[in-house]
């Protein structure tokens, strides 16, 4: 036992291990957001949209502006919150429209290829209209100290994060389970050619899907906009772990994407402090064995 | 086969380092290295149906092994150079093994899933790759330093490279593979070991491209960990693609086309290089007329509809 | 199977095209200004520095050549973007050199493109004037006579750094630095010193999370453990602001005094507005500071002078950056250089440069020292505190020169040594 506290002094440290959880279950939840959304769209459309880090970017600086342009009042910060993701969404709706819909019957790789020309294209895009300097959304005042979890101080902006992951979780499952068209979506993830022989009009729920896909990851970058610094290449770093998360929870899987966060959230978490030296290699490494394994994900569906 | 057609092009090779300003030839010499990389790529893609994005991967170890023979091992750097095709030709035995049995998107996200876990090893582990200050002051013998040796040299190599992979493509070796691109079901039906197949195609793109990295290496004077990046990965793709997948001399048309346009507008407009490569990619993809994949596609649908 | 000849044949006439071209425009160019080859990174994450430091250089080159010129000819600055990858800087550096040739090579920001260039310049025996990127093995370890270094180097402000930190009734360090080449100089630099100074330091805990991590939140409870009461970071840009938004409502500022060099530059402090880590020791550049502006009375008009530059170039933020103004240093270092020489020839300006020549500068006395061709200006530190508008500035600034703290000869010597036979092996 001495050798593990002497290697992990923290491991006897209760309170900082629970805010240590409670911190990379607030990650997980960013991570979820974007996830679920890539996840979706590519269980419907069979596109793995690579720009959706690049969706996630401009969620965050659609934040620093709306921020920056509504008078200051207690309630800005939430509108903007609300505001930033519609943006994106009808962003993702241009896309699908103006270039994914020409080519839906072609192959999906080179569909997956186009996304990525978008991605240096949205990066320019980015960079023309707020220039290269570092931008910031500061927490609103009321989130922005902190609490004491166990005599820990917790930031409570992470409060409200946790606090909303079971909202959304549940409005996604409700939205999935118990509507219409969250049957649709389900069922287009399993055949889509037997939805369309139904006599579902499968163009139109694929616009759907990416542009509700698409703001899902305008949510997550206007959410984590105040945790982070909202710069250019911000969206490298979440494509590649979102990409992890989304493949070893499965491609089209929104149960799968949850479960999947969770795990590559608290990896993240404690992999840093157990394996520091090849931690990044880890994540790689695990979504190479699923792809091996089991290469439809945890809870994903074999294709074809 | 057109005699007329090599001969001309064997005459070009000659003939353009030798008239051609000193910086054009540099950027010929990059063009072959470029060059090969995408058709070895092709072999892959267009000949087996088989997109890889971590093809990055065997070109940075092909150009790692040629710089560590040459800077550790201190031997000489024709050596390196046979060491890299080699190195590449082993990572993508052990890679392939596992990429080939999947297919398509899986096969696609395995590839730079691997490709990812290169680069992390290579920028890691300083003691071997000196990690992200690379290793540097890799430069080929006197006897070939000058832009226009050197390039007469790369010709020679890429060159002899291309040949061969074209030997490849149009050996029995080379249809069986095209046969298991358009249907493989049909393919293993009459006799063909699919999965053999496809690892060997695998491991003869990995090798050459490892080749193209070697090459680079010297070309260069240095290697570095993003030699294994994403970037690296998408750039025989996106050069293939331009140059037309359905060809052979498509990747060297495309490696042409793709680095005078890098030449001239990235000197000029840096900031929007990347707007500009992103809108190519973009418009080729969508205007792209009966790209080779279309044609792919459109069997294996026909394939599925009929063999379900 | 077709082969698609035609379609190679016809790149093949491009390319020839494209070569005749290329050298029309090379052949267009006069031989009377004197051109330097800048190699920088112009697009991406990186332009948040590059852009002030490039209109550094134009403001300089303006007034050099209204001031006529070098010799009598024009400066001229010819720009490549390096996109942040050695390999495309050694591409640039060659087509600098052959085709436009140039008279002399300059710039980098990346640590690994200034290594990459200066490899190539000492192979081409062209000159080559580093910039922007501070990695001390530029002129050390790996410096030999075709690498100037205009700018300072890591050594100079961590060591500046780290003699504040020894004055602190501090003992336990702890350091989060992003895991690669800049970050493990930083922190050796640094701790190495800080020894020195204070031997009963002891270095109780570190973190590296790799570059460009947007999450930091494990690191931060691991340090929280650690019983630090200082913590040093090399952490810059993008990714130093994250780590402070993410610390402060941990507490872990209120716990441990924070030692990051970067931190009191606007660059960081503008995002961070009400967020930004009062206490702080930084090495800034604060032009603003009314106790160097005293010290240096030149500081206050070129200030001005630079706002109203900044805004005719159409710089989103006129604020003179750091990068500002080593911009406009090393475009007077290399004219003086040149100056001193009498002349373009690449040996009689390092002949020069290995004689070492001091410089005025508004913010002080730069020295060109001549053993590595390294400069040594002035550094500052800052501690990090709200204005009277609420606005995140340094203050308490004082000013230390670089030649007090710096590497002597001899151990450059030593550095040198050492590096070359680790490479005979």
């Amino acid at each position: 036992m001495d050798l593990v506290t002497s290697v992990f002094p923290w491991i006897t440290n209760g309170p900082l291990i629970a805010v240590q959880v409670m911190s990379g279950l607030s990650v997980a939840m960013f991570l979820f957001l974007v996830s679920v959304g890539m996840s979706l769209i590519f269980g419907v459309t069979r596109i793995v949209n690579l720009a959706h880090g690049a969706f996630y970017m401009v969620g965050a600086y659609l934040m620093v502006t709306l921020v920056e342009v509504l008078p200051e009042h207690m309630l800005s910060f939430w509108i903007a919150l609300l505001v930033a993701p519609l943006g994106v969404a009808a962003l993702g709706g241009l896309v699908e429209i103006g270039l994914l819909r020409r080519i839906y019957h072609r192959d999906p790789l080179m569909q997956l290829i186009l996304t990525f020309g978008l991605i240096l294209v949205i990066g320019t895009l980015v960079l023309l209209v707020w220039g290269p300097d570092n931008k910031s959304v500061a927490r609103p005042d009321a989130l922005a100290g902190s609490v004491r979890i166990f005599g820990q101080p917790f930031p409570s902006y992470y409060l409200l994060v946790l606090a909303l992951a079971p909202v959304v979780a549940i409005g996604l499952w409700l939205i999935f389970y118990r509507t219409r068209w969250g049957t649709l979506i389900r069922a287009a993830t399993v055949d889509r050619d037997m939805l369309g022989a139904l006599g579902v009009n499968v163009a139109a729920l694929y616009t759907q899907v990416f542009v509700f896909g698409s703001w899902l990851a305008g949510v997550g970058g206007a959410l984590s906009a105040p945790t982070v610094a909202v710069a250019l290449g911000m969206d490298g770093d979440v494509l590649t772990t979102a990409f992890v998360v989304v493949v070893i929870g499965g491609l089209g899987s929104f149960a799968g994407s949850f479960i999947s966060a969770l795990l590559v959230g608290q990896l993240q978490s404690f992999g840093i402090l157990i394996f520091p030296a090849i931690s990044i290699v880890l994540l790689f490494a695990i979504m190479a064995v699923v792809l091996i394994v089991r290469p439809w994900g945890l809870l994903g569906h074999p294709e074809e | 086969m057109n005699v007329a057609r090599w001969v001309g092009a064997l005459a070009a090779m000659i003939i353009m380092p030798l008239v051609l300003p000193s910086f054009v030839v540099v950027v010929l010499t990059e063009i072959a290295i470029v060059a090969l990389f995408a058709t070895a790529f092709n072999l892959l893609m267009g000949y087996g149906g088989m997109v890889s994005f971590g093809h990055a991967a065997y070109f940075a170890l092909g150009a790692y092994a040629a710089a560590l023979v040459v800077k550790r091992g201190e031997l000489p750097m024709l050596l390196g150079l046979a060491a890299a095709p080699v190195l590449a030709a082993v990572g993508a035995l052990l890679f392939g093994f596992f990429i080939v049995r999947l297919t398509h998107t899986y096969f696609a996200m395995l590839s730079l899933a691997f490709a990812q876990i290169v680069f992390t090893v290579v920028f890691k582990w300083t003691a071997l790759t000196g990690g992200d200050n690379g290793i540097l002051n890799v430069w080929p013998p006197l006897w070939l330093k000058s832009p226009r040796a050197y390039c007469y040299f790369t010709l020679a190599v890429a060159g002899s490279a291309i040949v061969a992979i074209h030997a490849i493509v149009n050996s029995p070796f080379g249809y069986a593979l095209k046969a298991i691109r358009d249907n493989p079901r049909r393919a293993r039906f009459i006799g063909v070991n699919v999965r053999r197949h496809q690892l060997i195609a695998f491991v003869l793109s990995g090798a050459f491209s490892g080749l193209a990295g070697g090459l680079f290496a010297f070309f260069n004077g240095s290697v570095f960990p993003d030699f294994a990046f994403l970037n690296k990965s998408f750039e025989p793709l996106v050069v293939a693609l331009l140059g037309g997948v359905q060809s052979f001399f498509g990747p060297l048309a495309g490696a042409f086309g793709f680095k005078i346009l890098e030449t001239v507008i990235a000197r000029q407009w840096p900031m929007y290089w990347p707007l500009f490569l992103g809108s190519v990619v973009i418009v080729v993809i969508i205007l792209l007329p009966q790209g080779f994949v279309g044609l792919v596609e459109r069997r294996r649908w026909r394939s599925r509809a009929t063999g379900r | 199977m077709r082969l698609g000849l035609p379609r190679s044949l016809t790149g093949i006439l491009v390319s020839i095209l494209g070569g005749v071209i290329l050298t029309a425009e090379g052949a267009a160019a006069q031989p009377k200004p004197i051109r330097i080859g800048e190699i920088n990174s112009y697009s991406g994450v990186a332009t948040v520095y590059t852009f002030p430091y490039k209109e550094g250089l134009a403001l300089a080159t303006k007034e050099i050549n209204e001031a006529g010129g070098v010799l009598g000819r024009p400066l001229e600055f010819i720009h490549r973007d390096d996109k942040l990858k050695p390999d495309e800087a050694v591409k640039a550096a060659r087509e600098l050199v052959l085709q436009d040739k140039v008279d002399f090579l300059a710039g980098c920001i990346s640590s690994g493109v200034g290594l990459a260039i200066s490899a190539y310049a000492k192979d081409a025996k062209v000159l080559y004037f580093a910039t922007h990127c501070q990695t001390s093995r530029l002129t050390w370890d790996d410096g030999h006579p075709y690498v100037a270094h205009t700018t300072n180097n890591v050594n100079q402000y961590v060591r500046v750094a780290a003699r504040k930190a020894s004055t602190l009734p501090i003992k336990k360090w702890a350091n989060i630095s992003p895991d690669y080449e800049y970050g493990h100089n930083m922190w050796e630099e640094f701790s190495t010193y800080l020894k020195k100074l204070k031997p009963d330091v002891q270095f109780v805990h570190q973190s590296w999370p790799k570059l460009g991590e947007s999450d930091h939140s494990s690191y931060i409870t691991a340090l929280l453990q650690s019983g630090a009461e200082g913590l040093f970071t090399s952490l810059w840009g993008a990714q130093s602001i994250a780590f402070v938004k993410q610390a402060r409502p941990f507490g872990l500022f209120d716990k441990m005094r924070y030692v990051a060099p970067s931190v009191g530059n606007p660059d960081e402090l503008d995002p961070l507005g009400k967020e930004a880590p009062v206490g702080a020791i930084a090495t800034p550049f604060a032009w603003y500071d009314p106790g160097l502006q005293k010290l240096h009375p030149k500081l206050e008009p070129w200030t001005k002078k630079w706002i109203e530059w900044a805004k005719a170039r159409g710089l989103k933020d006129p604020q003179p950056k750091l990068g500002a103004s080593w911009g406009y240093a090393s475009a007077y270092i290399i004219a003086e250089a040149i100056k001193r020489a009498k002349s373009t020839d690449t040996d009689k300006v390092i002949a020069v440069l290995s004689e070492g020549f001091d410089m005025e500068f508004p913010w002080g006395k730069v020295i060109m020292r001549g053993c590595d061709q390294q400069a040594l200006p002035p550094q500052w530190i800052g501690i990090v505190k709200f204005d009277a508008q609420g606005k995140p500035i340094a203050t308490e600034v004082e000013e230390t020169h670089g030649k007090e703290v710096v590497r002597s000869c001899e151990e450059v010597k030593e550095l040198r040594a050492a590096a070359a036979a680790k490479q005979k092996k």
